[in-house]
């Protein structure tokens, strides 16, 4: 690696310092409280997947380059040059760690390795290292905001097919619009995913609980953050952002998508709507009798696998459960403490990457599969397109013999036509 | 010799108290001066009040209790007896009333706190070399460790020669004649101190002591100061 290259990058690794990043970076111990928190290392049993083990190859490059004792006494902390092979670690520390943050519950001073790697991540782009499927599936996100008057006809056109289907969920009067879009003054706007299921169910939830609401043209997934590049999460942010701004609504709702909510939930600032996972609306349709559901129309037990983005790490925990109360009358827990979830494995991009990660999302997860098996339920719920997509394909390839249900179709098949008045 | 203990016991022991509290707080408000970090960075379920919560981690360290119960009493046991030896060291300057609400002996323990310390670091010593904490571990930690063990070490031996072997040549009296004169800029080494049976004792704890607060605002150490914000930041 050239002088230049190295320089650009620290640059970029110098962005990245903030006060928590410096608290991170100086920080652990290396007592090894950590070592049992990571599902990839629990599932695999190579130390280089423990948290700390990761962090540390963030921490030899830190130790180098932004501390005095790296110029002095480098040896000291195994301080480490930034070269090839280091990026070829960082490229395995990244990409192997699906950000869930189960092992900041586990370190004493709460070390988040999500953070570090957010690093790792953003050198590897810089580096022009990154699993490239990551950065053009955000390119395309960004392209579609720029020239959103070029998708708009095909993307209307798209939804209007798909009405028939959420009509037969829950029928509605002559006139009214099954999906509407667009709609200036709507109180909440729905921000889906590019897939049938991501719109239909809760396009059917909406009207059943008569919600004046209309649907975001863009998809709420935000591939920047999978990649970790700041700039391209934002613009692609922004577009939902702006979208609200101008239809004035009052809420922004994410659809099923863990990182799309934490990233808009967390990230978007101070803005005159609010910001809830559309569990949490779900909820909240049930608390206030807007809709009623059918007990009897689930058969077997039903577990609940908290998405990391939305429950440990953004706090939808109660929702989900509350709303399961309401679909079933055995729901059963995976841990007594959800912030001890195992991550499904398919988190921080990997889901997206697809077929390449395969392999080894089945093998980092396999306490996950044995999580679901101990509650010997029939029905995996879960309320994140990543974690669905993750515990399906554990689901064949363990032969687990579950169902793997989003939570929203769940209510939407359960709807009780004549509830309303 | 004597110039060598001389340059241990005064000169040295400046430098090494400047180092410490001018690299401790130049390191400190570099860190504090950053931006913070756009988002939060809670961990949920929260609990509330948080800052009690964040007190609550830091102190009683509940995530170690919970997964590694064994270090935990260690580590509990080590971080009680250094404030207990801190404190100690405290009164070794003067008569500090305070310090003297239970009245006792100076070095509260009679000699056992330092024991458990030194019991302690060497337990933390050698779980670093047994998978997996030895390849998380990297120098700096196995050096520290032998410091601090070599620092307690000679530093209790001196209060176990006056406690269990009766050796009374250097007593309380002589260490606060040499430690208030060193306060004062005035450096006076009493004969008792420099030149006895178990000076020698001292002037290796004292220089062991030097290295380990030179090393302290360059090291992971830091966590000391930086425990408590980044508990806040978990609790939100
Ligand atoms: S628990 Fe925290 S301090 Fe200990 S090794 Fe892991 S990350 Fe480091
Ligand atoms: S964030 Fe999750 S995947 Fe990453 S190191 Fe921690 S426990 Fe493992």
């Amino acid at each position: 690696m050239d002088q230049q290259t190295r320089d650009d990058l620290l640059k970029l690794f110098q962005g990245k310092l903030n006060e928590a990043m410096r608290f991170y970076l100086e920080t652990c111990t290396r007592c090894g409280v950590c070592t049992e928190a990571c599902h990839v290392h629990a599932s695999m049993g190579q130390v280089k997947y423990i948290a700390a083990y990761r962090a540390e190859i963030v921490r030899r490059l830190y130790k180098k380059y932004f501390k005095g004792r790296g110029k002095v006494w480098p040896s000291v902390g195994e301080a480490k040059e930034l070269s090839e092979m280091a990026l070829d670690e960082l490229y395995d520390a990244a990409y192997s760690c699906t950000g869930c943050r189960r092992c900041m519950v586990y370190c004493p001073f709460g070390i988040d390795t999500q953070m570090l790697m957010s690093i790792a991540k953003l050198l590897l782009v810089g580096a022009e290292s990154e699993p490239e499927i990551l950065t053009l599936l955000a390119d395309t996100s960004i392209e579609k905001g720029k020239s959103i008057e070029l998708f708009k006809e095909n993307f209307m056109e798209g939804i209007k097919r798909l009405e028939a289907k959420v009509v037969s969920k829950w029928k509605m009067e002559a006139g009214e619009t099954a999906i509407p879009m667009d709609v200036e003054g709507a109180d909440l706007l729905y921000v889906a995913l590019a897939g049938a299921h991501s719109i239909i169910p809760a396009a059917a939830i909406f009207n059943a609980a008569g919600e004046n609401w209309t649907l975001s043209f863009f998809e709420a997934v935000n591939f920047g953050a999978f990649v970790g590049d700041p700039t391209k999460s934002k613009l692609i942010l922004d577009r939902i952002v702006n979208e609200a701004i101008r239809l004035k609504v009052k809420e922004v709702c994410i659809c099923e998508c863990g990182t799309a909510f934490r990233v808009m939930k967390q990230l978007a600032g101070k803005q005159p709507f609010k910001v809830s996972s559309i569990t949490e609306v779900h909820a909240r349709y049930i608390r206030e009798g807007r809709i009623k559901l059918d007990k009897n129309k689930m058969d077997g037990g039903v577990t609940y696998h908290d998405p990391c983005q939305i429950a440990r790490n953004a706090g939808v925990m109660d929702e989900p459960r509350y709303i399961l109360k309401h679909l079933t009358d055995d729901y059963r827990e995976l841990t007594d403490d959800p912030r001890y979830n195992w991550c499904c494995g398919g988190g921080g991009g990997l889901v997206a990457m697809g077929e390449d990660t395969l392999d080894f999302r089945m093998k980092s997860s396999r306490v996950k599969v044995d999580q679901v098996n101990a509650t010997g339920a029939d029905i995996l719920a879960t309320a994140c397109e990543n974690c669905h997509a993750q515990l399906d394909n554990l689901n064949d390839h363990y032969k687990m013999g579950v169902e793997v249900k989003f939570l929203s179709s769940m209510i939407a098949d359960a709807l009780v036509q004549d509830a309303q008045p | 010799m004597e110039t060598l203990y001389y340059i241990i016991l005064v000169p040295m022991v400046y430098v090494a108290f400047a180092t410490f509290f001018i690299g401790t707080a130049v390191r400190l408000i570099k860190i504090f001066r950053e931006p913070s970090h756009p988002a939060t960075l809670q961990i949920y379920p929260e609990k509330k009040p948080r800052w009690l919560w964040a007190l609550h981690d830091t102190f009683l360290f509940p995530t170690v209790r919970r997964h590694k119960p064994l270090l935990w009493v260690f580590l509990m046991a080590f971080h009680i007896c250094i404030l207990l030896l801190i404190m100690g060291h405290l009164e070794l300057f003067g008569e500090i009333e305070t310090l003297q609400l239970i009245p006792h002996e100076i070095f509260l323990g009679q000699g056992f706190v330092g024991l458990i310390a030194s019991i302690a670091l060497l337990y933390f010593l050698f779980r670093r070399f047994i998978s997996p904490v030895r390849e998380l571990s990297v120098p700096e930690d196995y050096y520290l460790l032998i410091l601090l063990f070599l620092i307690v070490l000679f530093g209790s031996q001196m209060d176990w020669a006056r406690r269990w072997y009766f050796y009374e040549e250097l007593s309380v009296d002589h260490y606060r004649e040499y430690l208030s004169s060193m306060l004062y800029f005035k450096p006076y080494l009493p004969a008792e101190v420099s030149d006895t049976g178990h000076s020698f004792m001292l002037v290796l704890h004292v220089f062991f002591a030097n290295l380990f607060l030179m090393f302290f605002p360059f090291s992971q150490l830091m966590h000391s100061f930086l425990s408590l914000p980044m508990n806040k930041l978990r609790r939100g």
